[in-house]
């Protein structure tokens, strides 16, 4: 046990320091690959929490998305506020906005709390689509953002990355995570044993668009313009889905693996955007029926080990 | 006052074809307790089919129709049997996420064999309308796309009460264990169910490619519209699905016709969210087993 958790220790420093040090020594293309990496991985990581961990599918992240982005947009543009505490402001947005929401949406469980979270971002889409202060559909321009440099993007970036990992990896071994796995087995069981599902529940919904809506920031940033279609698009969800499926939904590695996958295919088939959502499609229907338990949690039965446990030892 | 009588009347007439289009989710979410996140595109998939044969040999679209509802019942049967059976009883996670998979499958082949174009499916009746008054007249299109809605439903009606087959599907969704100690093979029955749910998307789909136009990514739209329709009407439930999308059809262009057609959608969300937060099991829905 002691020589496994050094080896852990050890394996995981490499990759962080990996990670850290690539713009040092990798070509300004593997750098962006890995930007996009780490702000995959951190948005990924919350539609897991929600999804693997506390059965809320949502299909509504890209809520958050949007607000994140359009708040650095109106932020830096309208009122040229300092960029950095434009997106931590997005992210109290998004924290405000979830928590008017969760009370309809909350009241919705299963199906209709996926399709209730979908339709109140086509709402935002049309809503930011016709009004005038968010320049409707022409979107924005971020212009501030040519004041920050690839390098200091892809540290946020990363830094999401990790964080996010890190984390939902601290939020597991807490109280909050304890109730959660007791709620994931039994949610009749665990309100008996005084467990508060509501309470449990709403605190990963807006953890998750906290994080969710900063990464957007930094994630618009990097692409500079803003439009509501791309903005409050189900295509993020389908995206996000996808990463977590097919690297093992419920578990803290399956993200970081299927973003990573994710995010070569795409470089891959960048020309052909609609064959890699088609093979993105397919991989993910085999997956849910050959493995339902995706790479990460196939193996994990296998080898009956989890490089990232949120048991306590 | 005219004009609004006119929003009210092609409102009506709306509904129908969105009960069209929204009754074969219904019959899935109510029958399998399956929601079908690929209903919507399967939909634009037989717009799509019915525009190829209406091109290629010249058609009427309604003509072609007649050609693609027995491919669109095959389609439905194969994904239902090899593909989503498999994932039944799984919870609820595996099921939703292969049907979006599906979906998105469906979208981006389409964008790629067909282009991001928007297309229609062009009928003399486009252009008609049948007049009332000297101002009020009724859309000829509108008109024939409520009649067909109104007919497929209740089709589906008596042959879910008249029907053995029907009353399989029925059985079968009420308790899977003891219909097949009866004798039905529950995972054939489902697979016929959403071949026949695929009928009535085949059916949709003429109607809304004759109405509107449509292009690859239109199907999500139509399902957030199904979804509505089953959602205010209840799911499996056929009069229910009449009604809602009535309601929706109603909404969507009396918002449409106060705040102007960019919010004509952004209306049927709204009704839609708060029969969700009211009555989630629906307006005519009997309160579900937790799904």
């Amino acid at each position: 046990m002691k020589s496994h958790q050094g080896w852990r220790l050890v394996l995981i420093a490499i990759l962080v320091g990996a990670l850290l040090s690539l713009p040092l020594w990798a070509s300004r293309y593997v750098v962006l690959i890995f930007l996009l990496f780490g702000l995959h991985l951190a948005m990924a990581q919350m539609w897991n929490l929600l999804a693997g961990y506390t059965g809320l599918i949502s299909l509504g992240q890209q809520i958050f998305i949007g607000l994140g982005g359009y708040s650095l947009a109106v932020l830096t543009v309208y009122y040229q506020l300092p960029i950095w505490l434009s997106i931590l402001i997005g992210g109290g947005v998004c924290v405000l906005f979830a928590v008017i929401i969760s009370f309809p949406i909350f009241r919705m469980s299963g199906v209709y709390f996926a399709i209730g979270s979908w339709i109140v971002a086509e709402s935002l889409m049309i809503w930011f689509s016709n009004w005038d202060y968010a320049k409707k559909g022409m979107g924005f321009f971020i212009k501030a953002a040519y004041g920050v440099s690839l390098n200091q993007i892809y540290y946020s970036a990363i830094l999401m990355g990790i964080g996010s990992v890190v984390l939902v990896f601290l939020l597991l071994r807490s109280k909050l995570g304890l109730s959660l796995m007791a709620m994931r087995d039994d949610e009749g069981a665990s309100e008996g044993i005084g467990i508060n599902a509501y309470r449990s529940k709403l605190a990963c919904f807006l953890i998750a668009a906290f994080v969710t809506g900063i990464t957007s920031g930094i994630l618009y940033l990097n692409q500079v313009f803003i439009q509501p279609y791309n903005a409050f698009g189900i295509e993020w969800t389908v995206r996000l889905c996808f990463i977590v499926i097919i690297g093992g939904i419920g578990t803290i590695e399956g993200p970081i693996i299927g973003a990573l996958i994710f995010v070569l295919l795409q470089q891959f088939f960048a020309e052909y955007a609609s064959i890699s959502l088609i093979l993105l499609g397919v991989v993910s229907v085999l997956v849910m029926l050959a493995m339902p338990k995706g790479i990460i949690g196939t193996v994990q039965d296998k080898l009956a080990f989890e490089f990232l446990s949120p048991r306590r030892s | 006052m005219e004009v609004f009588i006119q929003t009210l009347i092609n409102g009506l007439l709306l509904g129908g074809i969105y009960a069209a289009v929204g009754i074969g989710l219904s019959m899935i979410f109510g029958i399998v307790r399956l929601v079908n996140l690929a209903h919507g595109d399967l939909m634009i998939l037989s717009s799509y089919l019915i525009l190829v044969i209406t091109g290629s040999f010249g058609l009427n679209p309604y003509l072609s129709l007649a050609a693609v509802i027995p491919v669109m019942f095959i389609i439905g049967f194969i994904i239902q049997k090899y593909i989503l059976n498999r994932v039944l009883g799984m919870g609820m996670e595996p099921p939703l996420i292969v049907a979006f998979g599906l979906s998105i499958i469906l979208q981006n082949t389409l964008l790629l064999v067909f282009s991001p174009d928007a297309q229609s499916l062009e009928t003399p009746l486009s252009i008609k309308s049948i007049p009332i008054t000297e101002t009020l007249s009724i859309p000829a299109i509108y008109f024939v796309g409520f009649l067909v809605g109104v007919a497929v439903i209740l089709a589906l009606q008596l042959f879910f009460q008249f029907t053995y087959l029907g009353r399989a599907i029925r059985a079968a969704s009420d308790d899977d264990e003891a219909a097949q100690l009866m004798g039905i093979n529950t995972g054939t029955t489902y697979a016929v169910a959403m071949g026949i749910a695929m009928i009535t998307a085949a059916i949709a789909g003429a109607l809304i490619g004759t109405t509107f136009t449509f292009f690859p990514h239109t199907g999500p739209t139509y399902l957030i519209i199904s979804f509505g329709v089953v959602i205010i009407g209840g799911a499996g439930s056929m009069i229910g699905t009449l009604v809602g999308g009535f309601i929706l059809g109603l909404a969507q262009l009396v918002g449409s016709h106060f705040f102007g057609s960019g919010y004509q959608l952004l209306f049927g969300y709204l009704i839609l969210f708060i029969v969700l937060v009211i009555r989630p099991q629906g307006i005519f829905g009997r309160k579900e087993r937790a799904a």
